[in-house]
């Protein structure tokens, strides 16, 4: 168990700066996830974090001690490897050992703890086996056990499901999360796939371009998000203009709308609407707004139905219903009638990271 | 607090980076530097000097460039350079074709008998050559004695068959590897849009090829002009550049090897731009292997099997037979220089009494240096694959030099760098392990590299992050892994050194002497026993390490290559 600071953290590779002054407080004992697309700096963080490079200002604390000057060697954290990078010329037990050897561990007790570990993550019947007999889910258990037999104080993981398939993905996600919780070990979790992110953690940190764009629980990022860069990157969100006339009335596609008052005035802002909060020919319960469009693609995926609805002067609007066979049956062409709730509603101010409007 | 924590590790780095990696940096490019470019500035510098006058001038290059005997050299080198490549290829590339494609019976003993004929001494292929084509070679007497004059084996059409049987293994290995990696479902597209097998074969699996086909070409280009060994015991009068430059540069003994360096530039020029040329070719073809969905050799049977079968066996038959010949050679009977029937061990027991010092010292020199350059290519290696700068980028570039420097010319460098104060090592041994170092410390350091390119950072950074030093992360784990690269690379260096003529054919003295330059002179002298007892040697030796290598290597026969 222990906190982790992180202190205007800077990190530049030529011109261009990965990290932008990164500071952030990570309890003891939560799961934290850092999540953005590929090149926005959370791999850069977690190798800061490990010691992999030396960032370039500031400085990372656990429990109030400063780790930053740290070689990656006596940092004791414990890190897992997207490509696993499990050893390939030792065995499972081996491998797992690797690091007890480094504390000079006793014999018996690295056979004791590494036997161990391996049963807590079902590897304990091919401890003896060598990696390349092993699949890609269990080569990502043993890299799991290695880094968590040393008893580290942070666990760093680097996209470690990235490279399962989609079914043993989701298996591992919640054996680590349970083996996580179960040890309450402070955990930094690098992902790039938003469903994870928010299944997995405590706390998930949005990263855009080298800056911190939100911190908070999964529940406030997909339902607040703090600009519109999270509204879009995390879960699908539609987009519509919204017109306004200087300190006069608001429209949406052409109908007026009452906006809240810190929206009023904001000449250049977009109304944001998740797809599953838009009603397709069902009368709307509140206070909300109603367009007519043309369904241009209906897709049945079993638990849901997903529409494709052309709305005049807007362009494509997405909708997630639950699928009803009356819903089903509708065709491309057909005319569908859209309707979404106020209360539902977000506003950004304009611009890919456009703040939220409360 | 981060104007205060800014400097304190700004120092804090440039003190970390004064670590063992820099010192070995520092290190490499000192000896780089001695070893590699200044003898070959030294080369490049005499060849603008006036001989009497030390003046610049351009009068030595203007001669070379227009001489007739120069230009004659010039084109005698492009038509044995061309030559050979096309020979190459044209044995070459079938019979990757034949063995990536079909099921051939003793695949693994074709591909053996190529890396075979590949490290055997190139002259060896020449001077057997000699026993069976030259003038009294056995098929020329018995052709004689049925009334046919055949051709003999001097001549430009002899150092082609020589250089195309000696060098097509390096386009069939690499050609072969390539097509074993072609993702099927490209020729299967072909043959879906309409391509009979003909089309698609040249259509789309030879393009897809042709890397690696234009790779293996121009080493055989290059190789074919470097070659002093073979052009001088079969071309008669017919020159090469690497012929006259050693024969220059012996007869300006006491002057200034003017003129042996301004055709030396020559052929470094040549050989750089068919490197820039197939660099040009190739372009941003570029196409990386999937791996996945290979082509599986489909078996054949009837006209077509025997066929194959003939092509493959008879190619590498023939390009064995120089070795067949040569331990034959080396077990019959002789009398002085003169064989006198039935077989005996007589060679070998002159090679033992006459010449016992050039068994050793080959063993000694190739030895030293295949440890340096083991140590060398090792740490090399490492700064260039996992300390990318810019001082690592031009150590990579420096090391392509090698390649296109013939031995004569290296060897005449090291004659104009070594010669005073305390780099005199004029004749010394010294100076015969250091020509070996430099000449092969890049194909060592390819050859680690390659292993180390493999090998994810990510195991080493996990060995450090769980708890190991980075010294200790990189003997405990990057080590092992690399060995088996580094074992093979090792039996590669050690080959070529034991097989080395054209660099220490200038460098030699009677104490210094090695088994290739024993043989070179004694099959000059008609001491045709002698040098076969001699190759032979050379040759088990060979065949030993490429044993070891086939044990080590985990791509077997593209270690080779």
């Amino acid at each position: 168990m222990a906190q982790v600071q992180l202190k205007n953290i800077r990190k530049t590779y030529g011109n261009h700066v990965a990290l932008k002054d990164i500071s952030l407080d990570i309890e003891s004992g939560a799961f934290f996830t850092l999540l953005g697309p590929s090149g926005c700096g959370k791999t850069t963080l977690l190798r800061a974090i490990a010691g992999f490079h030396q960032h370039d200002a500031g400085d990372i604390l656990v429990d109030q001690q400063s780790i930053g000057h740290l070689g990656a060697n006596k940092r004791n954290v414990g890190m897992v490897f997207q490509d696993y990078a499990v050893f390939p010329h030792l065995s499972v037990f081996e491998n797992v050992a690797f690091g007890l050897v480094q504390q000079k561990v006793s014999a018996e007790d690295v056979r004791n703890r590494v036997q161990a570990i391996l049963d807590t993550v079902q590897l304990g019947q091919l401890a003896q086996r060598m990696p390349h007999q092993l699949s890609g889910g269990q080569q990502q258990r043993v890299g799991l056990a290695r880094a968590l037999v040393i008893r580290p104080k942070v666990l760093l993981m680097d996209e470690p499901l990235s490279n399962l398939d989609a079914k043993l993905r989701v298996d591992l996600r919640r054996d680590i999360r349970l083996l996580q919780q179960e040890l309450g070990i402070t955990t930094v979790y690098v992902t790039h796939d938003q469903e994870e992110a928010l299944s997995i953690s405590d706390q998930v940190c949005v990263m855009y371009d080298g800056v911190v764009q939100q911190v908070g629980s999964p529940w406030a990022i997909y339902n607040r998000p703090a600009n519109r860069f999270v509204a879009s990157f995390v879960g699908a969100n539609n987009f519509i203009a919204l017109n306004q006339d200087a300190g006069r009335e608001a429209s949406m596609l052409g109908q007026r709308v009452d906006v809240p008052e810190s929206v009023r005035g904001q000449i250049q802002c977009v109304a944001s609407i998740r797809p599953e909060k838009v009603f397709v020919n069902e009368a709307l319960t509140g206070a909300g707004w109603k367009f007519d469009g043309v369904l241009r693609q209906a897709s049945f995926t079993g638990r849901e139905l997903q529409l494709a609805v052309d709305v005049p002067g807007h362009g494509l609007m997405e909708a997630l219903t639950a699928p009803a066979e009356s819903m089903v049956a509708l065709k491309p062409g057909e005319t569908v009638r859209l309707g979404f709730l106020a209360a539902d509603t977000l506003f950004f101010a304009d611009g890919e990271l456009g703040k939220l409007l409360l | 607090m981060t104007a205060m924590a800014q400097p304190g590790s700004t120092t804090r780095r440039s003190l970390a980076r004064i670590d063992f990696w820099s010192i070995v940096m520092a290190v490499s490019i000192a000896v780089i530097g001695l070893l590699l470019v200044w003898p070959i500035v030294q080369v490049l510098v005499l060849g603008f000097l006036n001989p009497d006058t030390q003046t610049f001038t351009l009068a030595n290059y203007l001669k070379v460039l227009t001489h007739r005997y120069y230009l004659g050299a010039l084109g005698n080198t492009l038509a044995v350079g061309i030559g050979g490549m096309i020979g190459a290829c044209l044995l070459g590339i079938p019979l990757a074709y034949c063995t990536a494609r079909y099921v051939v019976k003793g695949r693994s003993l074709i591909a053996t008998l190529a890396v075979m004929a590949l490290v055997s001494p190139p002259f060896i292929g020449a001077y057997s050559w000699v026993v069976v084509l030259g003038n009294n070679g056995w098929l020329t007497q018995h052709m004689k004695t049925l009334g046919l004059a055949i051709p003999t084996i001097y001549g430009v059409h002899g150092i082609i068959l020589v250089f195309s049987l000696k060098f097509f293994p390096f386009v069939y290995l690499m050609t072969e590897s390539a097509l074993r990696n072609i993702n099927r479902s490209y020729e299967e597209a072909a043959e879906n849009l309409g391509c009979n097998r003909l089309q698609r074969l040249f259509k789309v699996t030879l393009p897809l090829v042709f890397p690696a086909i234009s790779s293996g070409a121009i080493l055989c280009f290059v190789l074919s002009i470097a070659d002093f060994g073979t052009p001088s015991i079969i071309g008669r009068d017919f020159r090469t550049l690497s012929t006259i430059a050693y024969n220059q540069y012996t007869s300006e003994m006491g002057g200034p090897p003017t003129m042996a360096v301004s055709i030396s530039m020559l052929m470094i020029v040549m050989s750089m731009l068919a490197v820039l040329l197939q660099r040009h070719l190739m372009g941003k073809r570029r196409y990386a292997g999937s791996l996945t969905n290979l082509t599986v050799p489909k078996p054949c049977h009837g006209f077509l099997g025997v066929a194959v079968h003939a092509l493959c066996y008879a190619v590498v038959a023939l390009a064995t037979l120089p070795i067949a010949i040569v331990v034959y050679t080396s077990f019959l009977q002789t009398n002085g220089p003169v064989f006198t029937g039935g077989f005996g061990l007589n060679s070998y027991s002159r090679v033992i009494q006459e010449v016992p010092d050039a068994i050793a010292n080959t063993f000694r020199f190739s030895l030293i240096a295949t440890v340096l350059i083991t140590l060398a290519g090792g740490l090399i290696s490492y700064i260039i694959v996992r300390r990318e700068t810019r001082l690592s980028g031009l150590l990579d570039t420096v090391l392509m030099v090698p390649y296109v420097v013939p031995g004569v010319v290296m060897a005449i460098g090291f004659l104009l760098t070594f010669n005073q104060g305390v780099l005199d090592l004029v004749g010394t041994g010294s100076i015969v392990v250091l020509i070996l170092f430099i000449r092969r410390l890049p194909y060592g350091v390819r050859a680690t590299s390659s292993v180390l390119r493999q090998i994810k950072p990510s195991i080493e950074e996990a060995a450090v992050s769980l708890g190991a030093s980075p010294a200790k992360a990189f003997l405990k784990v990057t080590v092992p892994l690399m060995m088996p690269g580094v074992i093979a690379g090792a039996m590669m260096s050690f080959i070529t050194a034991i097989n080395e003529l054209s660099s220490t054919l200038l460098l030699y003295t009677a104490r210094t002497a090695t088994m290739p330059v024993r043989i070179y002179s004694a099959v000059l002298d008609g001491e045709f026993g002698i040098a076969a007892a001699l190759s032979t040697i050379l040759l088990v030796s060979s065949g030993l390490c490429v044993f070891v290598v086939l044990r080590f290597s985990r791509s077997r026969e593209g270690a080779f290559v």
